[in-house]
C-alpha cells in the first residue's frame, strides 16, 4: 500500500490539470482509499501517470543484429554496472534488454511497445522482451508482405485471409498488426520497391499496395484488435512523399489507422537539394480526419542507428551514405536492414527532417492523436525524449534553434513561425494518456481508480528538458522501482497479446502452404504460450 | 566497411538460382544443407528444384562436395582475400593486374566468367565456411566477401551466410549480444560488459594464463585449444557441465553429467540463419539439464556475501 500526498496531478483521461490530490494505491491498482502504508510526500512535485511509447525497436532479430554491427557505439555508451539488485548492461543507441528496461523506467516509462516483429523470429523477440525488466510490453506483427496474405488478396479471398492474419496473431503472440512499406518490402526480394500505390505489386497482378493497406485496415477492424492497423507507409525518407502519404491516407477512409513515424512521410520536392516541409499538408488533412491517430518519428541531431523492415530504402541509404549496411529478408514474410546513420545540423535534409517532427507535433491540433516518438533507434534514441519535450513546451528554444539551422533549411520549414507551446497536460497527454488510448489499453495512460498504479513523479522545474530527465519516484505496478534517480527494485513487466477467434480448419489450409514454403514445420512456427513471462491475453470477441 | 547481407534459409530454398560455397565442405560437415534448403529443394519461385540452380563451389582441395558442384574452382591455399578482392573489381567494371591473378590459381577468364554469372544471377548466395574466414587473412577474408555480396545488390539480388556449426553456437551469440551488445569475446570483470577479441576471447585468456576458475558448457575446449591453453585449464579449477565425458573433463576437478538437451532436455536451439527452434525432449534422464545445475550454482553463490562494494548508479550521460 502507498499513499502519494500533495503533489499536482496530470491526468488528462479523466480531465485533472494540475490538482493537487492525493492518489491512493493497493495491490497495484489506484485505489480510492488506502488505511496505513507508505506516504509520498510529493508538494512540489508533479504527478503523471506513466509514460506508454507506442513504437519503438528494442527487441528481436533486427535490433539483435544492429547490437553486433555497432560494437564502437557500445565502447561510448553508458555502462549498467553489475549491481546485487541489477543486470549489467549498456546504453547508447542500442541498449541491451536490461539496459532498455532501466533506461525507459529511469525516465517514467511504464510501456513500451515494439512495433516490427517477424513471426518467423517472434520466439526470439519475446525472449528478449522477458529480459527486458520493468516495463510492460506489446508486441506488433509484420503483416503487410506476408505472402500467404498476399496470395489470398491476389485470389480475391478477403474471408480467407482475415482467418490467417487472426491465426497469424495468436501464432505470434502478437497485440497489433504492423504494416511496412505494404508490397515494397515482398518487392525487394527482387531487388525491387513499391513506389506508387495503384500499381501491382512484383510478382503479382491485383495486389497493389492500395489493396494491401485497405484489406488489412478493414480485417484488423473486422476483428476488433485494440489497437488499429499500425501503418509505415511506401516511399519512406523520400522528398516529395507526402503525395504517397496523403494518398495512403484517402485509402484509409472508413477504416482506423495509426500512422508511424509520419515526420519520415511528410516531405516535398523533387530530390535532396529541393527537400522541404510539408507538414502544414500532413497536418490539414489529418486535423480533419479523425479515423487517424499517428506518432511524431522526430530525429534529434547526432548518432543514430536505423532499423526498418524497409529493406529498399535501406539499400538506397547505404549507397547515399556508403555506411554500413546489414540486411535480413525473413522468407515468405518480411525483411530488415540496418544502417548508421548520423544526423547533422549543417545538412540540409537533415535539418528539413528535425523541422518537420516538431512541426508535426504542433501543427496536429489534438494531442489525443499525435504521440511522442522518434522511432527509436532511427530518429534519435528514447532516452531522448526530454529533449523533445523541451522544444515543445518553449517556443523561443525552438525559434534560437531555428536560427542556427542553414538559411536554405530555415526557408523550407514554418517552424519559426509556430508560436504553439505546449502544455504539461499536453505532454502527459502525448507520452502516456494518448498513446494508451490508441493502443486500446484501458488501464494504462491514466490515474482514476482501478487503473494500473504505474506513475512518474517529478520535480516541478521550469526548465522542461532536466524536469523529465530525472523523475523523483517512478512506480509500476503499485511498486517503487526508482527513487531519487536510483532503480530500487527490479520488477518484471507484463506482455499484452490478443487472442482473436479464428476458425481451427485454417490450420488445414495453412500446413500445407507451410510445408512447401518455409523451411520448419509447421508445429514449431507458433509461439509457445509459456515462452512469455507474465502473458496478459486478451480474448477477442469479433468473429475472424 | 562492414555489415552483413543476408537472409533466411526459406529466402535460398524458394528463390535461390545461383549458389556458391567457398572455404567450406557441406557434402559432410553439414550433410543436410543441399536437400534441405539450397540445392535439390523444389522452391516457389525455382519450381524445378535442383535444374533450377547452378552451384559452384571454391575451395583449395577436391572434397567430396565438388561432385554435387556445377563448376569447381579449386585456388591456391591463401589467396581467398586476392581472389574476392578481383572479383569485386571485375563485378564494377575495373581493371585488374592479370599477372596477380595467375597466383591465385585461376585464370582471369574464370573470374571474369564468375563475376558475369554472378551479375546475372536472378537471387544469387554466398555461403562460406571455416576454410574462408580462419586461413589467412582471417576477418579480412569475411570482410571481402561479406563486401563483394553487398556490392551484388547494385546489379540483383545477392546475400552471404557463415557457414556456422558447433552445436547452438549462434544461439549463444544471440544472448551474449541482447545481453551485453557483443556476441563474444566479452569481459564483465569491471562490472560492465567491455568487447575485445583476441584481449578477452577464451582462448586468448586461457594461453596467457589469465583465468583461475574455469565453467565449460557445451564444449570440449581440452579438445581443439592450443596446448598452453589446455595445459592452464588442467591447472586451474576446471569445471564440466556435459552429458559425456569429454577430452576437457579428463583434466577438470569437476564433471557434472547433464541431460542432452534436444534428446532428454527442453530449450531453443538457433539455425545458422538465426532462426530459433524449439527443441522438445523425446526421452527422460536421471540427471538435471545444464540449467538446473547453473540455476543452483548460482543460488549458492548468491548467498555469499558480495565480494565487490556496491557501485554507484550511473545516469546517461550522452
Amino acid at each position: 500500500m502507498l499513499r502519494i500526498t500533495g503533489g499536482k496531478v496530470y491526468d488528462p483521461a479523466n480531465g485533472i490539470d494540475g490538482v493537487v490530490k492525493d492518489i491512493s494505491i493497493a495491490d497495484g491498482r489506484i485505489v480510492a482509499a488506502v488505511d496505513g502504508g507508505r506516504v509520498i510526500d510529493a508538494r512540489g512535485m508533479i504527478v503523471f501517470p506513466g509514460g506508454v511509447d507506442i513504437h519503438t525497436h528494442v527487441a528481436g532479430a533486427a535490433l539483435n543484429f544492429a547490437r553486433a554491427m555497432t560494437p564502437e557505439n557500445h565502447r561510448q555508451a553508458t555502462a549498467f554496472l553489475h549491481t546485487p539488485e541489477r543486470r549489467a548492461g549498456l546504453g547508447g543507441q542500442t541498449p541491451t534488454t536490461f539496459a532498455t528496461g532501466y533506461l525507459y523506467a529511469g525516465m517514467g516509462y511504464t510501456t513500451v511497445v515494439e512495433a516490427a516483429v517477424p513471426i518467423l523470429s517472434a520466439k526470439h523477440t519475446h525472449e528478449e522482451l522477458r529480459d527486458t525488466p520493468i516495463v510492460d510490453k506489446g508486441c506488433c506483427v509484420l503483416m503487410a508482405n506476408n505472402e500467404i496474405v498476399l496470395d489470398l488478396l491476389e485470389a480475391g479471398e478477403i474471408e480467407r485471409a482475415k482467418e490467417v492474419v487472426a491465426w497469424l496473431i495468436w501464432a505470434a503472440k502478437g497485440y497489433g498488426v504492423k504494416a511496412v512499406n505494404p508490397g515494397g518490402v515482398t518487392a525487394w526480394k527482387w531487388g525491387k520497391d513499391a513506389k506508387t500505390l495503384s500499381e501491382p505489386v512484383v510478382g503479382y497482378s491485383n495486389v497493389t499496395p492500395a489493396k494491401i493497406i485497405a484489406s488489412l485496415a478493414h480485417i484488423v477492424d473486422q476483428l476488433g484488435l485494440p489497437h488499429p492497423l499500425h501503418l509505415h507507409c511506401n516511399n519512406l525518407g523520400v522528398p516529395g512523399n507526402v503525395a504517397t502519404t496523403l494518398e495512403t491516407m484517402k485509402v484509409l477512409e472508413g477504416n482506423r489507422a495509426h500512422m508511424a513515424h509520419l515526420q519520415f512521410h511528410s516531405y516535398g520536392g523533387a530530390d535532396w537539394h529541393t527537400m522541404r516541409s510539408e507538414a502544414a499538408a500532413i497536418a490539414e488533412y489529418f486535423n480533419a480526419h479523425p479515423n487517424l491517430t499517428c506518432d511524431a518519428g522526430a530525429i534529434l541531431f547526432g548518432n543514430a542507428v536505423t532499423i526498418t523492415a524497409d529493406g529498399p530504402w535501406q539499400h538506397l541509404l547505404h549507397q547515399l551514405t556508403g555506411k554500413k549496411w546489414g540486411n535480413l529478408d525473413v522468407e515468405n514474410e518480411t525483411g530488415c536492414g540496418i544502417v548508421p546513420y548520423t544526423y547533422k545540423g549543417s545538412n540540409l535534409v537533415n535539418a528539413v527532417q528535425w523541422a518537420v517532427g516538431l512541426e508535426l507535433l504542433l501543427l496536429i491540433d489534438d494531442p489525443w492523436r499525435v504521440f511522442l516518438t522518434t522511432d527509436h533507434p532511427n530518429g534519435a534514441c528514447f532516452w531522448r525524449y526530454p529533449e523533445i519535450i523541451h522544444l515543445l513546451m518553449h517556443a523561443d528554444v525552438r525559434r534560437e534553434r531555428v536560427k542556427k539551422l542553414p538559411a536554405k533549411a530555415q526557408s523550407r520549414t514554418t517552424l519559426g513561425d509556430l508560436d504553439r507551446e505546449y502544455s504539461l497536460l499536453d505532454i502527459a497527454t502525448i507520452t502516456s494518456a494518448g498513446p494508451a488510448r490508441a493502443l486500446g489499453l484501458a488501464n494504462k495512460g491514466r490515474l482514476g481508480i482501478g487503473a494500473d498504479a504505474d506513475l512518474a513523479i517529478y520535480n516541478e522545474k521550469p526548465d522542461g528538458e532536466l524536469l523529465f530527465r530525472y523523475p523523483r519516484y517512478v512506480i509500476k505496478g503499485g511498486e517503487i522501482v526508482v527513487e531519487e534517480g536510483e532503480i530500487r527494485k527490479m520488477s518484471e513487466g507484463r506482455e499484452f497479446i490478443v487472442q482473436p477467434t479464428y476458425d481451427g480448419a485454417i490450420e488445414e489450409y495453412l500446413r500445407p502452404l507451410f510445408q512447401q514454403y518455409y523451411t520448419m514445420s509447421f508445429e514449431n512456427y507458433p509461439v509457445e504460450l509459456e515462452r512469455l513471462e507474465g502473458a496478459d491475453v486478451r480474448q477477442l470477441d469479433g468473429h475472424g | 566497411m562492414g555489415g552483413k547481407v543476408t537472409c533466411t534459409l526459406g529466402e535460398i530454398k524458394n528463390r535461390a538460382d545461383f549458389i556458391v560455397y567457398w572455404g567450406g565442405n557441406p557434402a559432410e560437415c553439414h550433410p543436410r544443407h543441399f536437400t534441405k534448403y539450397t540445392l535439390t529443394q523444389k522452391g516457389k519461385f525455382v519450381p524445378n528444384g535442383r535444374k533450377d540452380r547452378t552451384m559452384v563451389l571454391v575451395d583449395i582441395r577436391e572434397t567430396p562436395s565438388a561432385r554435387a558442384a556445377d563448376i569447381f574452382l579449386q585456388i591456391k591455399p591463401g589467396k581467398d582475400f586476392e581472389i574476392l578482392t578481383t572479383l569485386r573489381a571485375l563485378v564494377k567494371g575495373h581493371r585488374v593486374n592479370e599477372a596477380s591473378v595467375a597466383e591465385t590459381g585461376l585464370s582471369i577468364e574464370q573470374l571474369r566468367d564468375l563475376a558475369d554469372r554472378m551479375k546475372q544471377a536472378r537471387f544469387g548466395v554466398i555461403f562460406f565456411g571455416m576454410g574462408l574466414s580462419m586461413t589467412r587473412g582471417k576477418h579480412m577474408n569475411s570482410a571481402a566477401v561479406l563486401m563483394l555480396a553487398a556490392e551484388l545488390n547494385a546489379f540483383t539480388k545477392f546475400v552471404t551466410m557463415p557457414m556456422r556449426g558447433h552445436g547452438n553456437v549462434t544461439g549463444s551469440d544471440m544472448v551474449m549480444r541482447w545481453s551485453t551488445g557483443y556476441p563474444f569475446g566479452v569481459s564483465l570483470c569491471r562490472g560492465y560488459p567491455r568487447f575485445n577479441p583476441g584481449e578477452f576471447s577464451t582462448v586468448d585468456l586461457l594461453v596467457r594464463g589469465d583465468v583461475d576458475a574455469a565453467l565449460v558448457l557445451g564444449a570440449d575446449p581440452g579438445a581443439t585449444m592450443p596446448q598452453p591453453g589446455i595445459d592452464h585449464l588442467a591447472r586451474i579449477p576446471t569445471i564440466v557441465l556435459d552429458p559425456k565425458v569429454t577430452h576437457t573433463s579428463r583434466l577438470a576437478r569437476v564433471h557434472i553429467t547433464t541431460a542432452a538437451t534436444g534428446i532428454s532436455a527442453p530449450g531453443t536451439v538457433y539455425r545458422m540463419d538465426e532462426i530459433p527452434l524449439p527443441l522438445r525432449p523425446a526421452l527422460v534422464s536421471p540427471y538435471p539439464t545444464d540449467e538446473e545445475v547453473i540455476r543452483r550454482i548460482r543460488e549458492a553463490v548468491a548467498k555469499k556475501p558480495a565480494w565487490a562494494q556496491r557501485p554507484a548508479a550511473m545516469a546517461p550521460t550522452n
